[in-house]
């Protein structure tokens, strides 16, 4: 496809606009997909607060030697419980919730394509987080085989009581809706797409979210059978005998499991590029090559998962430590975007510049951190370390929060119609900074000297006192910027200022239309703008200033 | 094998490199975000979107960094015997003399115990304080070869010291084959998260000189002054 093709496909009629209504009931059974989008949006928001808490009382828990703030069983649910429900309930549904709000509205599309699938999906994913959590009024409490939850260990035999039935539950339930709703949206990008909209003008957000959603496609099936073979031990623990069972579950398992943590990252390079050209004030650079970048690198995702094996003696190690390798490829060269922007643009610095400025450099200590444990011989030392709990959590935690928190303060006031505070707002981006680096950085050292990772506590001789307090310590200040946006929120959301259409000065169609944006996205008030490029609001800035 | 020998080379030399795109990556984002804030510039650095031969020239560049990188990680696993999967094979490399001693390790919900095959000496604990942790004994200056396996769950065998670690499963024997060059003794942990008292799952590997070996596996006892 060319891009001076006129159009993709067959525009839709827009009905005539009508006030929508704001009862909860109207919420729950809307099929307009910036509503669905900000619940789920907003139900991860609340999750990430809630399971974050889990996190802040196991760092308490291992502040220091010996300490009796959770008794082995509860620590080993809370971990259990804040890895699975940081993976399945609330990065996740973070990546494909924006997606499910942004790309409608940035291809110029009046809503997403099947929007009551769509829906269907949030409430699977409601469903599955209650589900989950719901092991906690259990006797015998939440799961706590982990959150990859490797049999025979999560067995009736080893592991009896209802919390595994529900997690089990919850996380099938929680992937179908993600599933359905990653399927809409990529149908939506696919054949929904305005006039003039070609695939090689869209947003780099939206192609983000395309290729995001390949891999959920291609990747989530394999979890519904992994959670099938689970459910199948719980009613026969017998079948966990068996190696090949055992063993087999990991590769399925993990054929999903690392896809799935370049969904958790993917839209939020996306948010991160959108933002970086924005407030540097020019075109992003290197579009075309980003755009092949992400779909080389969520094809090359789909070849990489026993590199998570390493250390089974069960897995042609060689195979996945060339694949997973060859990541840093892709990876580079999305890199390249990121610092030509950066290099070639006039900067200003509002709050969601920060975050993305932010996430460049602490992404790339996980990303490089990736390439040793990609090798064997480094990872026969480090897997099931700290160093290998400090690697993700500056990909998740220090990187793709801080480009979910990019996105969050630069399309807030586009989804909402009100301004955020700056000032507490770059609070929370300092305290954050601080915080991340001052948590994670220290499990690498803790790791590297002999600290497995999931003990609920260790002894004062093995000296991993001084490290882990600091850990702790970093982990209030992530508390108190978590506190700062919560507040940033509702200060927003009681004294409101509103919000222009275009606060920032955007370059896509999203910031053509109103704040909040119309039931069907454009209205004849704000019609969908000519598009001859992947910035058609810079490009008709551009036009005025000539003419 | 020497796993910390390779390890050490391996990630120390990964260690720089990281350390040197950390320092270019950072300083070139420093750099712009000093030059190029908006209030020093009036006009855009430069005004391309793309320049294509820069951009392939550096996916050359990054292809072959990947080339170097999978060439390190693969000649060092080979050098450590494809972590010992197919140490079988590779056994027979070695000369009639050096055929590796064999020690069974078996894991199980919340310790280790050791069997030792041609002898009844076995070595167990509870690992429920540091002073009932079992203690694996094995020679020095000889191949040995552990066989993992456990009882239960899967659990990891893990010595941080000697840069080790291999999974134990229930009905599946991995193998460990490794040498070491001096007395000594290695704290070992369970690095597979395997339930409620995972974090006490500690244990230690003695290397003793062949001879005081052969005395234990006889008796069951290390001789009284035995090397530590």
């Amino acid at each position: 496809m060319t891009a001076t093709e006129p159009r993709a496909t067959v525009e839709e009629p827009r009905p005539a606009p009508h006030r929508a209504r704001t009862t909860v009931l109207a919420w729950v059974t809307s099929t307009d997909h910036k509503r669905i989008g900000l619940l789920t949006l907003g139900t991860a928001v609340v999750l990430m607060i809630s399971i974050g808490g889990l996190a802040l009382t196991m760092r308490a828990q291992l502040a220091q030697p010996q300490l009796d703030v959770l008794s082995p069983d509860r620590y080993n649910q809370f971990f259990t419980m804040h890895g699975s429900g940081m993976i399945y309930l609330v990065m996740t549904p973070f990546a494909i919730g924006l997606g499910l709000y942004l790309v409608p509205l940035q291809i110029g599309a009046p809503n997403v394509a099947a929007p009551r699938t769509t829906m269907l999906g949030y409430w699977l994913y409601l469903g599955g987080a209650v589900t989950m959590l719901s092991g906690f009024a259990t006797s015998s409490g939440a799961a706590d085989h982990g959150w990859y939850a490797y049999p025979p260990l999560a067995g009736t035999r080893f592991t009896p009581g209802p919390g595994v039935d529900l997690w089990i539950a919850g996380v099938a339930l929680a992937g179908t809706g993600m599933l359905l709703m990653a399927a809409t949206v990529l149908w939506t990008a696919l054949v929904k797409r305005t006039r003039g909209m070609t695939l090689l003008r869209m947003p780099v957000f939206s192609w983000s979210v395309v290729a995001t959603n390949l891999m959920v496609i291609g990747a989530f099936p394999s979890l519904l059978v992994a959670m099938g073979i689970l459910a199948a031990g719980r009613v026969n623990p017998a079948i966990f005998s068996d190696n090949t069972w055992n063993i087999g579950y990991q590769h399925v398992f993990w054929f999903f499991g690392h896809p799935v943590v370049y969904v958790m990252f993917f839209p939020f390079v996306g948010a991160v590029a959108e933002v970086l050209a924005v407030f540097g004030g020019r075109r992003y650079f290197g579009y075309k090559i980003t755009v092949v970048s992400l779909l080389a690198f969520a094809a090359l995702s789909m070849s990489v998962w026993g590199h998570h094996m390493f250390s089974t003696g069960q897995a042609e190690n060689d195979y996945y430590s060339l694949t997973s390798i060859l990541l840093l490829v892709p990876a580079g060269l999305e890199y390249f975007g990121f610092l030509a922007t950066l290099l070639g643009g006039r900067l200003r610095f509002p709050t969601p510049m920060l975050f993305a400025v932010a996430f460049v450099p602490q992404f790339l200590i996980g990303g490089l951190t990736g390439i040793m444990i990609a090798t064997p011989a480094v990872d026969y030392q480090v897997t099931d370390s700290y160093f290998i709990v400090g690697h993700w959590h500056y990909t998740l935690a220090a990187g793709s929060l801080f480009g979910f928190f990019a996105g969050f303060y630069y399309w807030f006031p586009k989804a909402t119609g009100l301004l955020l505070r700056e000032r507490i707002a770059k609070a929370h981006f300092w305290f954050w900074l601080v915080g991340t680096n001052a948590t994670f950085l220290p499990m690498f050292w803790l790791g590297l000297h002999g600290m497995p990772r999931r003990i609920a506590s260790y002894l004062p001789q093995d000296g991993f006192g001084t490290a882990n307090l600091i850990a702790t310590l970093g982990s209030g200040l992530l508390a108190i910027g978590t506190v700062l946006f919560v507040v940033d929120v509702v200060v927003s959301i009681v004294r409101p200022r509103r919000a222009p259409d275009d606060p920032w000065g955007g370059f896509t169609l999203e910031w053509a239309t109103s704040s909040p944006p119309p039931p069907q996205n454009f209205d004849p008030a704000h019609p969908v703008p000519p598009i001859h490029s992947y910035a058609p609001l810079l490009d008709l800035r551009a036009g005025e200033g000539r003419a | 094998m020497d796993y910390r020998g390779v390890f050490d080379q391996v990630f120390g030399l990964q260690v720089w490199i990281a350390a040197g795109v950390f320092v270019l990556v950072t300083g070139l984002l420093l750099g712009a975000l000093v030059l190029n804030r908006a209030r020093r510039r009036d006009k855009l650095p430069f005004a391309a979107a793309e320049h294509n031969p820069l951009e392939i020239t550096f996916a050359v560049f990054l292809g072959g960094a990947a080339a170097f990188l999978v060439w390190l990680s693969l000649s060092n696993n080979h050098r450590l015997d494809y972590g010992d999967t197919l140490a079988v094979a590779h056994q027979t490399g070695l000369a009639p003399g050096r055929q590796p001693v064999r020690v069974d390790v078996t894991a199980f919900q919340w310790c280790w115990s050791a069997a030792y095959p041609g002898s009844t000496t076995t070595v167990s604990g509870s690992c429920a304080t540091p002073a009932a942790r079992p203690v694996i004994v094995v020679p020095q200056g000889v191949p040995v070869e552990f066989a993992l396996t456990s009882r239960d769950v899967v659990h990891a065998f893990w010595v941080p010291d000697l840069a080790v670690k291999r999974d134990a499963y229930p009905d599946h024997v991995n193998t460990l084959l490794m040498t070491f060059p001096e007395t000594g003794q290695w704290l070992g942990r369970c690095s597979e998260y395997c339930g409620t008292y995972h974090k006490d799952m500690d244990f230690y590997v003695r290397a003793v000189p062949p001879a005081q070996y052969q005395a234990f596996v006889q008796t069951g006892a290390l001789p009284a002054g035995a090397a530590t």
